[in-house]
């Protein structure tokens, strides 16, 4: 059934307009994932209409591809300026941007597509064996587990807040509180609008990253002395020796690019959480050489490979059951719809061959991405050479307008400055930027699933450890918050130990 | 009197200037501000979009703009200049039924219609193989024996399909608990897993998954709809009267501008919109979601939204009446 319909699909796809805007399709959404406030959604949104007009098999592959290339793109300015391109890439700066501050820029760009393209094959390896299966796995899972699985992520908080565990924590109930503003789901009030229409919404996720992190490193940037001089720096092209280097932490790839895939196959929770939840997995599991958030290649390979196999197990629902995982998945829903084929159980019965070309079209982006990924990577590294001067007003232009795109809208331009101003603040009190991000992803997640499941349960929060699902991600929560409160102790003590006695 | 010959001049060359501008109208990106989230309505904006971009010479892109049941997007329009570069995707949500819940302070009349653009039918649906009812009426007989205990979605909250359902349940008398849920799709995956006893299901979801649901009720009683849903039971079957016709149950959106828009400018884009909503290939790919494609033109706008106006208004204490039925049972 499955050797039948790749076979089907591949005489849709061996045609040079599907191959071809696949290539075109990866190359678009690296460059619309690299550029701050742009990212996958709003490049398929832009082409949507030309794709709509295509071979059913190459206007997916077109989407896709950017969807693919766009969840990776991020990272290349996350490396080369401590900028995430999209929120999907703000763990990947981590340790992405202290390698290119030790020289290792084309390595690290290289180990983030490397990493991206062997995590987006193993997502579609994923799609591709366990589509069906997982389909039904994830229907299991309900809001008592969405609800259980947001405090999961926001457990991930306290690993990668090491050193500043309170600020961290603070910074995350920043987000939280953020993520409050707007009109609530489930009382239709508003919270926190002060009587403008603008606030309706709350902040765009978009404006609020570009500011703390783009406005403020460019702030940051305009500090130094160095402002006109033109860095010599010598670009090493990576080369596919960069598999090699990501191939070195198998087994980081296979768990980080498994969480991806999970979470990608679960409707709403999304490549953001991935990739915080398998860097703060990777972090953990750490051996004691490994130093996480100093330049750890393990840290890229970590997020990169997460968000990219999320992009394979979102197109699990969206294709086996005809529910999106995420805002992008419901837009090639949207494409496959107008080209007139129904995502989900009956496409597999009824069109194999189209389900077989878009498993084509999605690997087959995944190499594009590898290939030239690797073989762009000098010019992105050419960023590095343009004097300061030059390049942060091109950057806050890039920013500006990336971030006006997102809905023409002059206020998403205020908040990206105001969130500026705030980076620019917390930063100079060493507070972590990321738990904001994370907050304000699961802050939805976690609230509307919590009382999603109090409406829906007949016992109150009796239905959280009624089923057996929810009852066992809430005793591994508890497992992680006792566990992080012995390593913190533990910590404490070891520092107390070796704090010398005077006489 | 020279001064005067210079100020007339003055005036002619303005008025001329800017009819010329009408006449080149339009001369830039024209928008059409989307209220939802991206996903397949957004998409079936996309396909009018673009064939109205190519009757026009320009793009129309199409701007999700999400926020407060769809009201933050006609405030957003309502707030730029009335000039026709800003057109409103005017789901019936926000043109009709929030105003009628007191939440917006506009009537439909507060716009220029330009043409009407597509329509939704809904239904109301369990999962296949539900063995506790087989036909609507079981459903409401277990309903009202079991009073706040059935769960159903009618995915957002304060919806279209959230005041049309609970107009129902409120016929019967029926006290079931609404759970709103971010995406409809959200809720279609907890019906099918139990979790919800029943759901709002649109023709596209339908037609996706035919094997995954039964349909119990179509809401409409328009004949095309029943069709659409392969002739399952519609509000015409039930023996009670709703005051529900033509569009007024049915999810819909028709094209519109500030009402200050200069007549010549809107006359452009309703002349281009009408070519667009008559071509055959655009007919076809937004049959091909479920949307029904209409073909209304702005002249028959408050022949058709009136009444829906009407009809929305005078349910209006549906929504309430669940609420307060719910507050009684705890």
């Amino acid at each position: 059934m499955l050797v039948d319909s790749i076979l089907a699909g591949y005489a849709l796809f061996m045609t040079p307009a599907a191959i071809g805007l696949t290539l075109l399709g990866v190359l678009f959404g690296l460059v619309v994932g690299a550029l701050p406030g742009l990212g996958p959604l709003m490049g398929i949104i832009l082409l949507l209409p030309v794709a709509i007009g295509l071979p059913p098999v190459a206007a997916m592959g077109f989407l896709i591809a950017i969807f693919v290339g766009g969840s990776c793109g991020g990272s290349i300015s996350a490396i080369l300026l401590r900028i995430p391109g999209t929120p999907l890439a703000a763990a990947t700066l981590f340790d992405g941007y202290p390698m290119a501050q030790k020289g290792r820029a084309s390595d690290a760009i290289g180990i983030a597509i490397s990493a991206s393209a062997l995590g987006g094959l193993f997502g579609g390896g994923v799609l591709i064996l366990l589509a069906p299966a997982l389909a039904q796995f994830a229907s299991n899972f309900a809001p008592p587990e969405y609800a259980a699985l947001a405090v999961t992520g926001l457990i991930a908080i306290a690993v990668i807040s090491e050193g500043s565990l309170l600020k961290g924590l603070i910074a995350g109930c920043f987000g939280l509180l953020l993520a409050t503003i707007g009109t609530d789901e489930f009382s239709t009030g508003y919270r926190f609008t002060f009587d403008t229409h603008h606030m309706l919404n709350g902040f765009h996720i978009v404006a609020v990253v570009v500011g703390l992190f783009a406005i403020s490193e460019m702030a940051h940037q305009t500090m130094g002395n160095d402002l006109l001089k033109k860095p010599k720096i010598d670009i090493a092209r990576p080369g596919f020796g960069s598999v090699l280097l990501t191939l070195k932490h198998w087994k980081n790839l296979l768990r980080s690019s498994t969480i991806g895939a999970f979470f990608g196959a679960l409707p709403g929770a999304g490549g953001v959480i991935s990739s915080f939840t398998s860097y703060a997995v990777a972090k953990a599991a750490a051996g004691p050489d490994e130093k996480y958030g100093e330049g750890e290649e393990g840290g890229v390979v970590a997020t990169e490979s997460a968000n990219n196999a999320t992009v394979g197990g979102t197109l699990v629902p969206s294709l086996a059951l005809g529910i999106p995982g995420d805002a992008s998945s419901a837009m090639l829903i949207g494409a496959l719809l107008i080209l007139g084929y129904f995502p989900g159980p009956t496409l597999f019965e009824q069109q194999p061959e189209i389900v077989g070309g878009i498993f084509l079209v999605y690997l087959t982006s995944n190499v594009f991405l590898l290939i030239a990924g690797i073989l762009a990577t000098p010019l992105f590294v050419y960023v590095l050479r343009v004097p300061k001067s030059y390049l942060i007003p091109i950057v806050l232009l890039l920013c500006t307008i990336g971030t006006f795109a997102l809905q023409a809208s002059v206020f998403d331009l205020l908040v990206m400055f105001g969130f500026g101003l705030v980076g620019i603040l917390l930063r100079a009190a060493s507070y972590p930027l990321s738990p904001i991000v994370i907050g304000i992803i699961l802050g939805p997640l976690l609230e509307n699933n919590l009382r999603r499941s109090l409406l829906i349960s007949q016992d109150g929060y009796w239905i959280f450890v009624e089923r057996p699902v929810s009852l066992i991600l809430i005793i591994v929560n508890l497992l992680l918050i006792a566990g992080s409160i012995w390593f913190a102790v533990r910590k404490k003590s070891k520092a107390a130990d070796k704090v010398p006695v005077s006489d | 009197m020279r001064l005067r010959r210079i100020f007339s001049a003055s005036i002619a060359a303005v008025v001329m200037m800017t009819s010329t501008a009408f006449a080149d109208f339009p001369e830039r990106t024209v928008e059409n501000v989307f209220p939802w989230s991206a996903g397949t309505a957004m998409s079936v904006s996309q396909i009018i979009a673009k064939a109205l971009g190519e009757e026009l010479g320009v793009s129309v892109p199409v701007v999700s703009t999400p926020g407060a049941a769809g009201t933050k997007a006609f405030i957003t329009s309502m707030n730029r200049p009335a000039d026709g570069y800003t057109i409103i995707d005017g789901y019936v949500a926000p043109l009709v039924l929030q105003p009628v819940l007191g939440n917006a302070d506009w009537s439909f009349k507060d716009f220029k219609p330009l043409h009407a653009a597509v329509s939704n039918a809904f239904s109301i649906g369990v999962k296949k193989g539900e063995t506790r009812w087989s036909t609507f009426e079981e459903l409401m007989e277990y309903g009202k024996a079991n009073p706040g205990k059935l769960r159903y979605s009618s995915g957002s909250r304060n919806n279209l399909p959230h005041m049309v359902i609970a107009k129902v349940l409120q016929s019967y008398g029926v006290v079931a608990q609404n759970i709103p849920y971010k995406t409809d799709g959200d809720a279609r995956k907890d019906l099918k897993a139990g979790v919800l006893d029943f759901s709002f299901i649109n023709v596209g979801a339908y037609l996706q998954d035919k094997d995954g649901f039964e349909i119990l009720l179509v809401l409409s009683e328009l004949p095309g709809a029943k069709a659409s849903y392969d002739g399952a039971p519609s509000i015409t079957d039930l023996d009670i009267e709703l005051g529900l016709s033509g569009l007024a149950p049915m999810g819909w959106t028709w094209w519109l501008v500030h009402k200050d828009t200069p007549d010549d400018v809107a006359d452009v884009l309703r002349a281009a919109m009408k070519t667009a909503m008559a071509r055959e290939d655009v007919k076809e790919q937004i049959s091909r979601v479920g949307f029904v494609p209409l073909e209304w033109d702005h002249t028959q706008y408050e022949e058709i939204v009136g009444p829906v106006a009407g009809q929305l208004g005078a349910m209006g204490n549906a929504l309430k009446w669940e609420e307060d039925e719910l507050k009684k049972l705890k």
